[in-house]
């Protein structure tokens, strides 16, 4: 193989795994803006694959098994957001619990069930496809991952344009002040959550019927934390959050080419490089108050 | 310019009854405001002002009674619903969000969607029919105090209010700017025919800037008058329910008191033995010199007030004092020897006492007992080597809630379950034991009712008459000049001048808050 | 005013601990929480039924693995102890308003020191196995220790530090043992074998007493429960433990009255995770664990204790008896896992538990807001000077 075209494998395979991340990411980039800090990502992304794959399996469509794990993921924000955003329960305990029952049902109904396996189809673009080495990457994926290109602006109209977006960002520095402008904080995040949840549980489903075709054990293998570390490696801008998506993905794919292309790398570097790429960016910005003020704070009404 | 009483009143409260389990914030409340006046609502902290209010802005729902705007029943049960009423507020604190600009501060609130243009327009417009100048595009937290008002108010008038309230508007204000809110808010009133709800525990402010006034005491109204017919002194003796006294309550209320602190002790100009000494004292936050070369001496048995505006520096120097925040530039020294601020405790081992400005910030611990709060900077006394000697503990504490007649229902109860005096009194008792030679007094009596406050004054006093150096940080003008033999005033974090009280004036003060030279 | 905008990154950790504490209706949350705990365990039959498994079957495997008889009852004390260790090292560093959630962590961390000590030292008889442990200890707070500098010194947040580094520890974990660090000679030519570490010398064990088939009590349950009663000594009567839940409650208080609070906070962190350490050195070097260090070895032990902590609602002695009921489960679901239903229905048991436990007190306080008692006036969130203020000086 030549250069190019390891690079080129390496590129394709990086691309691929940054796409489940990066529609993750841009679910929590948002729920973190609204001041709703939760580590249950991972549950979503996991639950939506398990969903995904059994749907597809049922039904024979991949598509459906997608829709049915957006699905999931919305009924896991909305799980979370009523149990921190309405009943104050703290969320990183709800996120805690959210990931060990998700992580423990998947992998005791997958002993018990079996699924056949589906795949989205590949959308290929005609000429673009063939522009040497980013063109297979680019232009050749599974047809999902073509929705980032309508989902990350949406994401970033929401947030920076929309009313509800300049609410949210209300809601996530000043949640007292965003109450007496008549904002329904409590409300905002949970909403923010099912955004969350939708965009999360798209990843997790994208990755399962999109990419692998089935479903493991921990098939996530917290890549959920990893998008926690993308938002606060791109601290809290969504540009430089999907950057870090793209790293890690490619981190992730180098691990797993290099080693066939006789390249000697620590694997386990690889594998902890988006933690400790998203721990030096906290070491360098956290004293600069980057992320939004009330970031992981419950808000009660009378509370200061 | 009396309104007439004869028509619709725009805002009618009828029986309004607000409670929070057992206590009745609000009783049996009516209140009635034309078009067209400025209302004044006084009373004193934990009358049922802001809770009448939350309850008209949709932001708590009431238990009982009816509202009425133009003489129609309404609901008013959402922040939107009161907005779409009309009804608008300027808020004392907590309504502007630090991380967003002016213009998206503005836009919160509002429906519809986003319009950067329409939005910034309306703030120009506004600002320029009231002469309030403001940068549509800066971020909040690179304005001043006084910009943070103005944003609030052109925030809250380009929504069109038709019943405007303000709450303690010109606590953050300089004279001059008060004087500037107080014009905007008569053409509010005069030449656009709204209603204004001026909510203030100041006297003088009422008498000046209103057309009636309302006095609310204990969630009760006590009192309703036109406010030309009366007087400050009667306004008074409605808000605490009896006879007031020239002297110190009526300088808790803001009425000017007739003796002054110095006037007994003739040549009180005479300074003592210094236990204080602030000498250049700095702190530089994110750029800016919060507090700049303060120069500040306290004597043995002074009062020494520090006198401003809030905002100005003063929560800085509270919590330098504090051991809280460690000065850029300058030096401390108490009781003639400095002090190594960089070394937590030193400042209460050096025989400093402070009552913070917030009791809940720094002052007391809410959930630990009583006797835990007054015994924490002495733990070292009531320990054996490892661990905590209660009966030791407790007969401290029993000591000082005897001498400061701390009412509690026991020394274990947490300080939580007190009242706002009481908690007081427990931070004072506090750092009034052991060898203490300073006492710091921020804000003492902020928050506290007119008895609280009166017994805040006669311990100052008597701390001082025990040789304790006292320097009192304060924002009313009427505390400092019954309590203080000097008085320094502070503005942007600088020193304008230090005079003794008895070439104080109001006038002489204000024009030093204002930063000009007296 | 200037403070408000400074807010103390590790609030979120405060803001949270400041709901764990007990509730004044006592009868009302225990009623809500049995209710819970019974909807807790109806869904798990449900799920079992569902699959075709039998509930009562799979409880009685569960009891028979646990407490049936004197095997399962050592098992059930052997998975008591690290999880005891991890839960009391928890609750202390929330009662100093710090929220560690990186155990898992520093277990794995405890383990490679000890592993480290245990193989590569060779000590006079006693003195092994105390050089492990303390080992393991110095590890697992060491560890903690960098989430407490990066706090204390860059300002990151506690949580959010401490979990990113779990992931550095399993995957610096993971390289050690398949790295000649740790073994006398190389894998050998399979090379994919599970990697692990050389087993412990039997001098750097800790002791067993009892006589198999009866009882077995190992000395690490010894370890965990004197842990817990020295915590719950020290938190409540000890100046010490003054200055901690006086910076837990107040830190801006606490720092008034002369406590360096950035450094107890520090302190508390480090030591939390020196427990979680510790408790890393028990599973290395008890019967639980094949004695070697495998990236498994942790085995949720941090994650689970931590829980164990946050339904004992951070006491000490309360943890003990849910340490208890946490290793009740785990030594059962082994048992179950062998009759055929996946271990990992104890998984799903055991976070549906959880939540009944820790929803019940915010449940009711939500329940007493709405009907208008007293309004909950939460302690108003201290703002702690941040690095900025002091980098000021």
């Amino acid at each position: 193989m030549s250069v190019l075209d390891s690079t080129t494998t390496i590129l394709s395979s990086g691309v691929r795994l940054t796409v489940p991340l990066a529609f993750a990411a841009c679910g929590e980039y948002l729920a973190q803006r609204a001041g709703a800090m939760n580590i249950s990502v991972e549950a979503m992304m996991l639950g939506a694959a398990f969903t995904s794959v059994a749907t597809a399996s049922a039904t024979g469509s991949a598509t459906a098994g997608l829709v049915v794990g957006v699905v999931t993921g919305l009924v896991l924000g909305f799980v979370h957001g009523n149990l921190s955003h309405r009943a104050q329960i703290n969320t990183f305990v709800v996120g805690l619990v959210l990931n060990a029952l998700v992580l423990g049902l998947t992998s005791y109904l997958i002993t018990t069930q079996q699924f056949t396996s589906h795949q989205v189809g590949v959308l290929s673009i005609p000429l673009l496809q063939d522009i040497p080495l980013i063109g297979e990457p680019l232009f050749s994926g599974r047809w999902p991952a073509y929705l980032l290109i309508l989902l990350v602006p949406l994401t970033w109209w929401l947030v920076t344009r929309s009313r509800w977006g300049l609410e949210l960002r209300a809601v996530g520095e000043n949640p007292q002040a965003a109450d007496v402008a008549g904002i329904k904080v409590n409300a905002r995040r949970r909403q923010a959550l099912l955004w969350c949840g939708a965009m999360a549980g798209l990843g997790g489903a994208y990755l399962a019927v999109g990419e692998v075709g089935s479903f493991n054990q921990n098939m996530t293998a917290g890549r959920g934390y990893i998008v926690i570390a993308a938002v606060i490696f791109g601290a809290w801008r969504l540009g430089r959050t999907l950057i870090g998506c793209m790293v890690f993905g490619l981190s992730d794919a180098m691990r797993l080419a290099l080693p066939a292309l006789g390249v000697t790398l620590n694997p386990q570097l690889l594998v902890a490089a988006p933690y400790l790429l998203a721990l030096i960016a906290m070491l360098l910005f956290a004293s600069q108050h980057r992320e939004p003020a009330a970031l992981g704070r419950p808000f009660q009404r009378g509370s200061t | 310019m009396t309104p007439t009483t004869s028509a619709v009143p725009i805002l009618e409260l009828r029986s309004i009854t607000k409670s929070y389990g057992s206590v009745t914030a609000c009783d049996a409340v009516d209140l009635r405001v034309d078009a067209g006046e400025i209302h004044g609502l006084l009373g004193e902290n934990g009358a049922g002002k802001s809770s009448l209010m939350k309850v008209l802005l949709g932001l708590v729902r009431r238990d009982a009674g009816t509202v009425l705007v133009r003489g129609e029943e309404v609901a008013l049960d959402s922040p939107q619903e009161a907005a779409e009423l009309g009804i608008g507020m300027v808020h004392q604190h907590f309504s502007l969000i630090n991380a967003l600009t002016v213009w998206e501060n503005v836009a919160l609130g509002d429906t519809g969607k986003v319009n950067k243009q329409a939005i910034c327009a309306g703030i120009a417009e506004v600002s320029a029919r009231y002469g309030l100048p403001i940068d549509p595009e800066a971020r909040v937290d690179a304005l001043s105090a006084g910009e943070r008002q103005r944003v609030e108010v052109v925030k809250c008038l380009r929504r069109n209010p038709q019943i405007l309230i303000l709450d303690e508007p010109t606590s953050v204000l300089t004279q001059a700017e008060s004087q500037e809110l107080f014009a905007v808010l008569g053409r509010v009133v005069q030449e656009e025919g709204r209603a204004v709800i001026l909510i203030s525990h100041k006297l003088a402010e009422i008498a000046q800037a209103t057309d009636r006034v309302t006095v609310l005491r204990k969630g009760r109204v006590a009192f309703r008058a036109v406010t030309a017919e009366t007087t400050p002194q009667l306004l008074a003796r409605q808000m605490v329910g009896r006879e007031v006294s020239l002297g110190d309550e009526g300088a808790a209320l803001g009425l000017l008191p007739v003796q002054r602190a110095g006037a007994d002790g003739g040549e009180a100009r005479e300074r003592q033995q210094p236990v204080l000494r602030l000498a250049g004292l700095t702190v530089v936050q994110g750029g800016v010199r919060v507090l700049d070369d303060i120069d500040l001496t306290v004597g043995a048995g002074e009062i020494v007030a520090l006198y401003g505006v809030e905002g100005n520096g003063q929560a800085m120097l509270g919590d330098v004092l504090s051991g809280l925040v460690v000065p850029t530039d300058g030096t401390i020294e108490v009781a003639g020897s400095r002090v190594d601020v960089t070394r937590p405790g030193v400042l209460s081992k050096a025989g400093l006492g402070i009552v913070p400005e917030d009791r809940h910030h720094s002052g007391v611990v809410l959930d630990m007992s009583v006797a835990e709060n007054l015994t924490m900077k002495s733990l070292n006394e009531v320990s054996g080597r490892f661990l905590v000697r209660r009966r030791a503990m407790l007969a401290q504490a029993r000591r000082l809630a005897d001498e400061f007649n701390i009412v509690t229902p026991s020394l274990d109860a947490p300080v939580r379950s007190l009242s706002g005096g009481n908690q007081q009194r427990v931070v004072l008792a506090r750092e009034l034991s052991g060898h203490t030679r300073v006492l710091v007094a921020a804000q003492p009596t902020h928050g506290l009712d007119v008895g609280a406050i009166e017994d805040m004054y006669a311990r100052l006093r008597r701390a001082a008459a025990e040789g304790i150096g006292v320097l009192l940080i304060s924002t009313e003008l009427e505390e400092v000049m019954a309590l203080a033999t000097w008085i320094a005033v502070i503005s942007s974090g600088q020193i304008t001048g230090a005079l003794p009280v008895s070439d104080a004036t109001p006038e002489r003060l204000g024009m030093l808050v204002g930063g000009e030279a007296a | 005013m200037s403070s408000v905008s400074l807010m103390n990154p590790d609030d979120l950790g405060r803001r949270f601990l400041a709901r764990l504490r007990p509730g004044r209706d006592g009868w009302l949350t225990a009623g809500v929480t049995f209710a819970l705990v019974i909807v807790a365990l109806g869904a798990s039959a449900l799920l079992l039924t569902m699959n075709g498994a039998s509930p009562s079957a799979s409880l009685s495997a569960i009891w028979d693995g646990s407490l049936a008889n004197s095997t399962g009852w050592t098992a059930t004390l052997l998975n008591a102890a690290p999880l005891l260790l991890v839960a009391v090292g928890a609750a202390i560093c929330a009662s100093a308003g710090t929220f560690n959630i990186g155990q898992e962590g520093q277990v794995l961390i405890g383990g490679l020191f000890g592993a480290w000590v245990g193989l590569r030292l060779a000590l006079p008889g006693p003195m092994m196995v105390v050089a492990v442990m303390a080992a393991a200890a110095v590890g697992g707070g060491l560890w903690a220790g960098l989430s407490a500098l990066m706090y204390r010194f860059r300002g990151v947040n506690v949580v959010v530090s401490t979990l990113l580094m779990t992931f550095l520890a399993i995957q610096l974990v993971t390289f050690a043992v398949s790295s000649p660090w740790l073994q006398e000679s190389a894998q050998g030519s399979s090379g994919i074998a599970d990697a692990q570490s050389n087993p412990l010398p039997a001098s750097a064990l800790l002791a067993d007493f009892g006589e198999y088939p009866s009882l077995l009590v190992n000395a690490g349950l010894f370890i965990a429960l004197i842990a817990a009663a020295g915590a719950a000594l020290v938190l409540s009567r000890s100046r010490w433990g003054f200055r901690v839940r006086m910076v837990g409650l107040n830190p801006l208080a606490a720092k008034h009255t002369g406590v360096r609070v950035s450094v107890l906070g520090g302190f508390t962190l480090a030591l939390s995770g020196a427990f979680a350490g510790l408790a890393g050195g028990l599973l290395l070097a008890s019967p639980v664990s094949p004695n070697r260090l495998q990236a498994g070895l942790s085995d949720n032990v941090g994650w689970d204790g931590l829980l164990v902590a946050l339904v004992a609602r951070n006491r000490p002695l309360i943890a003990i008896p849910v340490a208890f009921g946490f290793a009740v489960l785990r030594a059962g679901g082994d048992f179950l896992s062998a009759t055929g239903v996946p271990y990992f229905l104890v998984d799903i048991v055991k976070a549906l538990l959880v939540l009944a436990f820790v929803a019940p007190p915010v449940l009711v306080s939500l329940f007493r807001g709405r009907r208008g008692a007293t309004p909950s006036t939460p302690s108003p969130q201290p703002v702690v000077p941040t690095k900025k203020m002091e980098a000021a000086a």
